[in-house]
């Protein structure tokens, strides 16, 4: 008898086993959370489209699932890093959860803003569902020191869009290898994409330009870091410190982007996200260089959603290819982690509101709300059938992002960051100013000096070091 | 201890008698130094420390940040590009509005209207009209590269917010639209109260328009209009709104005003103690400024 209530119990003790390993993260998430009912919980979100997902999607379902309320905190981009410490130093406990661009995560951690996650990873089991998280945002984007502060959440990339029907015609086909001496096709280096450019200016502006760019100085650190490191420019000196931004790669970056200008449509220097969009979605250019949501957009994936009313209606559905950057290494532009606040009241809810929204279940159908802008960044987003027969293009778009993701090229993250991207905004809006291109660079390289020699040469080595160090900081 | 009794109570009495109006006065002063000067002691303290993104050293640094502060070139420049902006916007919003003024001392029809139409500008909030203005301005669908690209026959595609020699004037405009009508409104009312029987006087004796205005209505309108410059001085030092939403500093740091670096350094980049500071620098400044005005215009006496 006691031998059967043995054999029982092991059964019974085993099923129990496999039946917790077979249960999700998500899952799990949601159990545990469920002693949190009727609380809420806050997550400082990006406002604008990304604030959809929490808004329409997970945080209804999140509530529906475990009875805690979700309230969005929503907070333009500039201002997120300063409303995170601002929060954090006053102590207020507002903010729970966060979203956290990766390159400010040294800064943050170090200010003691972040949360340490590995004792609730560990506990609610999700180290291994981590695992999946493509290597690229998984090492470079999560840890801190060799501790997790945060889940990377958001596949963000800049990747060319072309129109494939104006590089397939024959006619432009024969003009441009007559004038070239060799094939169009996707640009692979700056003076090919510069070549392209400019002949499709040529034969068809006003109507059509050869392409068009994001110019705002916002995104000068990112344009700038991209073709910088795809030119062959390092940084910093690593045994001195002293800033190499200045040096011939620097010039031949900055010189670049503005004789770029040449082909884009007049008053380029001010386009941000949306005039690039429209631009491109209208027909107005050939090129443009952009983030991941362009492409679902230009095939006309969603945009009868509401939220997204304000999206021109493209013009260019079926007509577009992707292919990588000049220089085949494309920027991992900003992204977003997502942490818990060392200040919140409610860290327990908190993360597993995270561990949830990351989870390989949720996060799957999170990348593909046709409103929201968060991009693949799980092997299993990639490789997803209903993502693949999305539009006609799709296989094409998520391996070109994919290709992307391995080759891609870290945001520069070292101590006090923003004071140094605010040099090269201010270098890149110098730069459309039409200021000398090498006093612009030799003032920003003194200015990160100075910077560098205010933090501490040491501090600033070390820090730089250890992201030099990381593969994707500098191109393969 | 009744006669001490009531002796100590006719003194207390004498007291309150003699200190009355202080004593009512007293909860208002100490409300004042509370909100008023306490946020003073406290920047000067934290200006005196060594708080930032990365330390939150409260102990004594010396006059380490001031020391800063004298080897700081941004920051000058900045407080160059301040007094750039004032010393055009200010005479051309006392000009126009002063015309204004003139204008409409007169009887005009619909003149009600006008003055309320006119007055608007000065009811939006300044960051909302920079707004505006960043629209208006815009190269592909603002209205003014569409009427200058009429004016000329063909399309403009000027970078107002961009290029170094469209960035002041567009700063000057927005800025100038939304206050002369401030300087209109208080010359209007200080003209209006100009003893006609002077001006009338003067006309009977055969002094010219401009000769009445000079001797009369300026030593009239005089005070008012001191007060009006030095309000809108005050209000151009402290510029930001227009300035952050048109330019936000830019091109590079031309555009840059000391309210635009102080906000940079205080909410972007952390230096708490810095930027504190930079606070003090701008108050003893502005301190200084005003209490030479006063004396200059011999508003003390």
């Amino acid at each position: 008898m006691k031998m059967l209530t043995a054999i029982i119990s092991g059964v019974i003790l085993a099923a129990t086993a496999t039946t917790a390993a077979a249960q999700s993260a998500a899952d799990r998430a949601v159990e545990a959370a469920k002693q949190f009912a009727g609380s809420e919980i806050s997550i400082v979100w990006e406002a604008g489209l990304q604030s959809l997902d929490p808004l329409n999607f997970s945080g209804p379902r999140w509530e529906e699932l475990t009875g805690i309320k979700v309230k969005v905190i929503e907070v333009p981009t500039s201002e997120m890093f300063t409303k995170i410490l601002q929060e954090h130093r006053a102590g207020t406990g507002a903010y729970d959860a966060l979203n956290v661009i990766p390159s400010w995560m040294p800064d943050l951690v170090n200010a003691g803003a972040l949360e340490v996650l590995d004792p609730y990873v560990d506990k609610y089991g999700y180290r291994s569902e981590l695992d999946s998280i493509l290597a690229t945002y998984r090492d470079n984007q999560m840890k801190v020191d060799g501790k997790i502060y945060g889940f990377p959440d958001d596949g963000d990339l800049f990747i060319l869009y072309y129109r494939k029907d104006l590089f397939e015609d024959a006619t432009n086909m024969a003009e441009f290898k007559a004038k070239h001496g060799y094939d169009i096709g996707p640009p692979q280096t700056w003076e090919e994409y510069a070549d392209i450019g400019q002949f499709f200016t040529d034969k068809f502006a006003p109507e059509l330009y050869g392409a068009g760019q994001f110019r705002q100085p916002a995104y000068g650190i990112w344009l700038f870091e991209e073709r910088f490191r795809n030119t062959g420019g390092r940084f910093f000196d690593p045994d001195t410190m002293r800033a190499t931004i200045n040096d011939s790669a620097g010039v031949a970056t900055f010189e670049g982007m503005r004789n770029d200008n040449a082909f884009m449509p007049p008053g380029v220097e001010s386009w941000g996200f949306v005039e690039a969009l429209s631009s491109f979605l209208l027909g107005d250019i050939a090129m443009t260089i952009s983030w991941p949501p362009f492409g679902r957009w230009a095939a006309g994936y969603g945009t009868d959603d509401d939220a997204l009313s304000w999206v021109p209606k493209t013009t260019i559905a079926g007509k577009v290819g992707y292919a990588l950057p000049p220089g085949g290494s494309p920027q991992l532009a900003a992204g977003f982690s997502l942490s818990v606040s060392s200040s919140s009241p409610n860290k327990e809810a908190a993360y597993l509101f995270i561990q949830w929204l990351n989870s390989e279940e949720i996060s799957l159908q999170r990348v593909q709300l046709p409103y929201a802008l968060r991009d693949p960044f799980r092997e299993s987003h990639f490789t997803d059938p209903e993502y693949l027969s999305r539009w006609d293009d799709a296989p094409a778009y998520l391996q070109t992002l994919r290709e992307g993701a391995d080759a891609g090229l870290l945001d520069l993250s070292i101590l006090q960051i923003d004071k140094y991207e605010e040099v090269l905004r201010q270098a890149t809006s110098r730069l459309w100013a039409g200021e000398e291109v090498q006093t612009i660079l030799d003032d920003a390289a003194a200015q990160w000096d100075a910077l560098t020699d205010r933090i501490g040469v040491d501090k600033q080595r070390a820090a730089y070091s250890d992201w030099a160090a990381k593969p994707n900081a500098y191109p393969k | 201890m009744s006669i001490l009794a009531s002796d100590g109570g006719s003194r207390l009495s004498r007291f309150s008698d003699r200190n009355f109006k202080y004593l009512v006065v007293a909860p208002a002063i100490l409300i004042l130094l509370l909100f008023g000067i306490f946020p003073l002691i406290y920047t000067l303290l934290v200006s005196f420390q060594n708080i930032n993104m990365m330390e939150t050293d409260t102990s004594f640094s010396g006059l380490l940040q001031y020391r800063l502060l004298f080897s700081d070139a941004r920051l000058w420049q900045s407080l160059g590009h301040t007094l750039l902006i004032a010393a055009i916007a200010l005479p051309i919003e006392l000009i126009a509005g002063l015309l204004m003024a003139i204008l409409f001392l007169e009887r005009l029809p619909g003149r009600q209207l006008f003055v309320s139409l006119l007055v608007l500008p000065t009811m939006i909030a300044p960051i909302v009209a920079g707004a505006t203005w960043r629209l208006l301005f815009d190269n592909r669908f603002g209205p003014i590269n569409q009427v200058l690209g009429w004016i000329t026959g063909e399309p403009q595609a000027i970078l107002w917010t961009i290029k170094p020699d469209y960035v002041y004037p567009a700063i000057l405009i927005a800025e100038v639209w939304q206050w002369t009508p401030f300087m209109f409104l208080i010359l209007l009312a200080a003209m209006s109260n100009v003893d006609s029987s002077l001006t009338e006087a003067a006309e009977i004796d055969g002094a010219s328009p401009l000769r009445i205005f000079r001797r009369i209505v300026l030593p009239a309108i005089w005070p008012v209009m001191t007060i009006a410059l030095l309000i809108r001085g005050l209000d151009l030092f402290r510029l930001f709104d227009v300035v952050w939403a048109l330019t936000q500093g830019g091109p590079g740091t031309m555009t840059e005003t000391i309210s635009i670096y102080a906000y940079i350094q205080g909410f972007r980049q952390f230096e708490t103690s810095y930027t504190a500071a930079i606070a003090f620098l701008v108050i003893i400044m502005l301190t200084v400024s005003v209490m030479f005005a006063l004396k200059r215009m011999e508003f003390v006496r």
